[in-house]
């Protein structure tokens, strides 16, 4: 495995390699219509395309794509190719449900109803710093739509940042500071941030191997991820999940201040058990008892820390949201069980932030479109969700799930460790119940340019 | 037909070894045997009930009447069966991840083994010399080894604080009971279905 | 001992299936179909010989070819694999298969080679030793513990989880007393059934996402 991975930046999508932080965004999911035209405006929409390479000024505006299977099936790939994806890819999210445990209140019947009807070809992606310069951009890939007759709009997905006195902040709809710990990987040129690479035999920390997020190079276990016929339409291409994640924001609250009142730490600390970080963000690893906001404030240290002094869960609970998500050497070993089971997320919130103390109702829209980039669905995020989310048995949680966004139906429980001291007893919150339900999503797979030109021009050959 | 028991997963699989190298395979399992530290991580692991190697030579095939043919073998067998909990993959990926210079001691003597690393071929590997269960059975089925363990624990700790508990005055109580339920706090997970095989 | 661990047995047994010339039995086929219809939850025969942590029966066709320039061989006949997990010595528990569930061991192994039947028990257990094959390394995870006593401990655990989650935040002298209360209805609790159907839990309890 060569440390000095050198990535053509150009031919990688930007959203691939950096969280734009962009206030804004709109998903434009669509269809594609007949499979000459589409590909006329498949090329023009290269013209925008923003790639991964370096900004001396960030753009007003980022535009970028990805497909479904089904897509590149409308696309008219050659068959071959179309069957060389990955199973899961193929099959689609919908079809993974009882592995994701998108059953009961989760479940498709419950979806929007482009994603009920699996009828979404295209992600088509527009970031924007401004809410006019959104607009604005998204009309001219709608007109080019209608003049290439090569795509239809099923349907736009809004989603910005919370803002809170005017200003962008990277909160949620539950009140957490999100955006912490995505991981590092080799070659990507952002600063290695202590914390989010894997964990080394002398405890620093290293970017993780390029493949684990990109197609075409060696992941973690020393081979390559299982990629689409031709090399040149998977390399440098990755895949994504998006899951419209609805928040049942009054629920939650009501949750808490309940539950709040009853634990002796009070509300902010019970928050911050249920994720393994304050809604600040502090780390309850670094810091169990107090928020701590120079850690929040200082990247050296707000994702740097690990678990293995902490194995009975005083600090951060054994099941706490961010131990499930990555649970770094809490299985021992290292580190190693988990170094082939890392996502890089992208989301942003949706809906119209309400604050804390105002009256807010379940059926709001609200909620988190969540969006994650892994070279293997299968081995990363299917596997996240399915055994360390939804189920316990790794982190010694049994059956139970996370607490935020596990699909308990009701009945679900959680264990937060505590001590001895009644200031800081074991707190058990049973008969959980959805605090978020899942709205719809799909896998998509997001090209390079390379691919996309290669999409464009129709000259994808199996070998 | 089917390997899996609630949490737990039947695993069988037969590979060949050429007969000069079945004492080698017995030597190394002599000593894990003789070294319990050995098995470290794979207790550390956590995720088998109950496995077993079982080495047959060629010509120690049950042979029990005249009219059964004698078996007429060239190979020397190792036949491996595991209770384990988990997915195929997961099982997979997690030893060939942490334990595969254990994998490889066992396996290597075996005709045509890839190697534990990397896991693809490895995969390959075990699912061509796999075969499946007809029947299997499990006593406690909700439960994995780690909630067995964790059961297991708990129930220790109760019966201590049991002694007392119903003697104590309820401040004396309200003390104990705190103190106890910090001890077995992390065993408390729910048993229950596994997640659907992948 | 290779066979065993702490207080576990590990029993390997491959029995030579009986092949037939008649065209319209063929052993081993018939033996799976009566392995599939078997139940596998607390119905099952291994339920009935209680001291089974784990059983399985398998019927081996054949050995595996890895492929050139792996020689190609093939087993003459079929067997039948029996691997199973239990406490306490190796007589006692043949001796239980015999007298406890004749029927399942009468419709499995009378598709075997010189099964001599169950009218002499000491003749089955010598049978079943002629087919046993020692184990050369035997992992158990816990190996000091009877399925009644883990089954036992996973009762008390679902219950101590539930009085948990029913008295937190309430005052010490009701806990105290619920406490007690507990003890009893636990030490008074009948043997919890091995094989899997926990007699609190509903089916709809077993699959609650399906609401």
């Amino acid at each position: 495995m060569t440390d000095s991975t050198r990535l053509d930046v150009t031919d990688i999508q930007g959203f691939v390699l950096k969280g734009y932080n962009f206030p804004y965004a709109r998903y434009l999911f669509l269809e594609l219509l007949h499979a000459r035209d589409a590909q006329i405006f498949i090329g023009q929409v290269l013209q925008y395309l923003t790639t991964g390479e370096r900004w001396d000024k960030k753009p007003i505006t980022t535009v970028n794509i990805a497909f479904t299977h089904r897509g590149l099936l409308s696309l008219e790939l050659p068959e071959p190719t179309l069957l060389s994806f990955p199973v899961e890819f193929q099959q689609g999210m919908r079809a993974r449900g009882d592995i994701l445990y998108d059953t009961g209140k989760n479940s498709p019947e419950h979806w929007d109803p482009i994603w009920r009807e699996n009828r979404v070809h295209v992600w088509l992606a527009v970031n924007a710093q401004t809410s006019a310069a959104l607009d604005h951009q998204c009309n001219v890939l709608l007109q080019m739509m209608d003049q290439t007759r090569g795509a239809k709009l099923l349907q736009p997905q809004d989603a910005s940042a919370v803002f809170i006195d005017g200003k962008p902040t990277s909160k949620e709809h539950f009140g957490y500071t999100d955006g912490f710990g995505n991981p590092d990987f080799k070659g990507a040129e952002r600063n290695c941030v202590p914390g989010q690479g894997k964990l080394t035999m002398d405890g620093n920390w290293e970017a993780l191997a390029t493949g684990e997020f990109l197609l075409g190079y060696a992941d973690e276990s020393g081979e390559l991820p299982v990629a689409p016929i031709p090399h040149l339409l998977a390399r440098n291409g990755t895949f994504m999940v998006y899951r419209k994640m609805h928040q049942n924001v009054a629920t939650f609250r009501n949750f808490l201040e309940e539950q709040g009142r009853v634990y002796p730490g009070g509300k902010e600390k019970l928050a911050s058990k249920f994720v393994g970080r304050w809604r600040d963000g502090t780390p309850a690893e670094i810091s169990p008892d107090h928020p701590d906001p120079a850690v929040v404030a200082d990247n050296d240290r707000n994702t740097n820390f690990t678990y293995g002094n902490d194995l009975n869960g005083l600090h951060c609970p054994l099941g706490a949201h961010i131990r499930r998500g990555n649970p770094r050497d809490a299985f021992g070993f290292n580190g190693e069980l988990v170094n082939r089971r890392r996502i890089m997320r992208r989301g942003l919130p949706y809906g119209a932030y309400v604050p804390e103390g105002l009256p807010v109702r379940d059926e709001d829209e609200h909620g988190i479109i969540f969006m994650a980039l892994n070279a293997s669905l299968f081995r990363q995020f299917e596997f996240v969700q399915q055994q360390w989310i939804e189920y316990g048995n790794d982190l010694h949680q049994g059956n139970d799930k996370d607490l935020v966004i596990g699909n308990h139906g009701g009945q679900g429980k959680c264990v937060l460790q505590g001590t001895a001291d009644p200031q800081n007893p074991p707190f058990l919150c049973a008969n959980l119940p959805n605090f978020v339900q899942l709205r719809g999503g799909d896998y998509f797979f997001v090209p390079s340019l390379t691919a996309l030109q290669m999409m464009a021009s129709g000259t994808v050959d199996p070998r | 037909m089917t390997n899996i028991n609630g949490k737990a997963y039947a695993m069988n699989a037969i590979t060949p070894m050429k007969s000069w190298k079945t004492p080698v395979l017995r030597g190394f399992f002599f000593i894990l045997g003789a070294f319990p530290f050995l098995q470290a991580s794979l207790k550390n692991l956590s995720f088998i009930h109950f496995a077993r190697w079982v080495i047959i030579r060629h010509d120690q095939f049950p042979h029990l009447s005249a009219r059964q043919p004698l078996e007429d073998l060239h190979y020397d067998y190792l036949i491996f069966l595991s209770n384990f909990n988990g997915t195929w993959n997961q099982y997979i990926d997690a030893f060939s991840a942490v334990l595969s210079s254990g994998l490889n001691a066992i396996w290597r003597w075996s005709e045509k083994f890839p190697g534990s690393v990397p896991v693809t071929p490895f995969k390959s590997y075990i699912a061509q010399v796999q075969f499946e269960t007809d029947y299997y059975y499990n006593a406690y089925p909700r439960a994995a080894t780690n909630d067995v363990k964790a059961a297991l624990r708990l129930q220790s700790a109760l019966n201590n604080f049991a002694k007392t508990s119903q003697t104590l005055s309820p401040a004396e109580f309200e003390t104990a009971y705190l103190e106890f339920i910090a001890q077995v706090q992390a065993d408390l997970g729910s048993t229950g279905m596994a997640p659907v095989g992948t | 001992m290779a066979n065993q661990s702490g207080h576990i047995y590990g029993l390997t047994i491959l029995s030579p299936i009986l092949e037939s010339n008649r065209l319209d039995i063929c052993h081993a086929t018939e033996l799976r179909w009566y392995l599939a219809s078997l139940p596998r939850n607390h119905t099952s025969p291994f339920a009935q010989v209680s001291s089974t942590h784990f059983a399985r029966l398998v019927v081996m066709d054949d050995v595996v070819f890895v492929g050139a320039p792996a020689r190609e061989e093939h087993l003459k006949s079929r067997y039948l694999v029996f691997e199973t997990n239990f406490d306490g010595d190796l007589n006692r528990y043949l001796t239980r298969m015999a007298v406890e569930i004749p029927e399942l061991v009468n419709s499995v192994w009378k598709h075997c080679v010189g099964y001599p039947g169950l009218a002499d028990p000491n003749a089955f257990i010598a049978y079943m030793k002629k087919c046993q094959i020692e184990t050369t390394f035997f992992f158990a995870d816990v190996n000091d513990k009877t399925v009644q006593q883990n089954l036992k401990a996973l009762q008390v655990q679902s219950a101590l989880s539930r009085f948990v989650e029913r008295n937190q935040g309430k005052p010490a002298s009701e806990v105290q007393k619920s406490f007690g209360v507990l003890l009893k209805r636990l030490a008074e609790a009948p043997d919890p059934l091995p094989g899997g159907i926990d007699s609190e839990k509903t089916a709809a309890e077993d699959r609650p996402y399906d609401r």
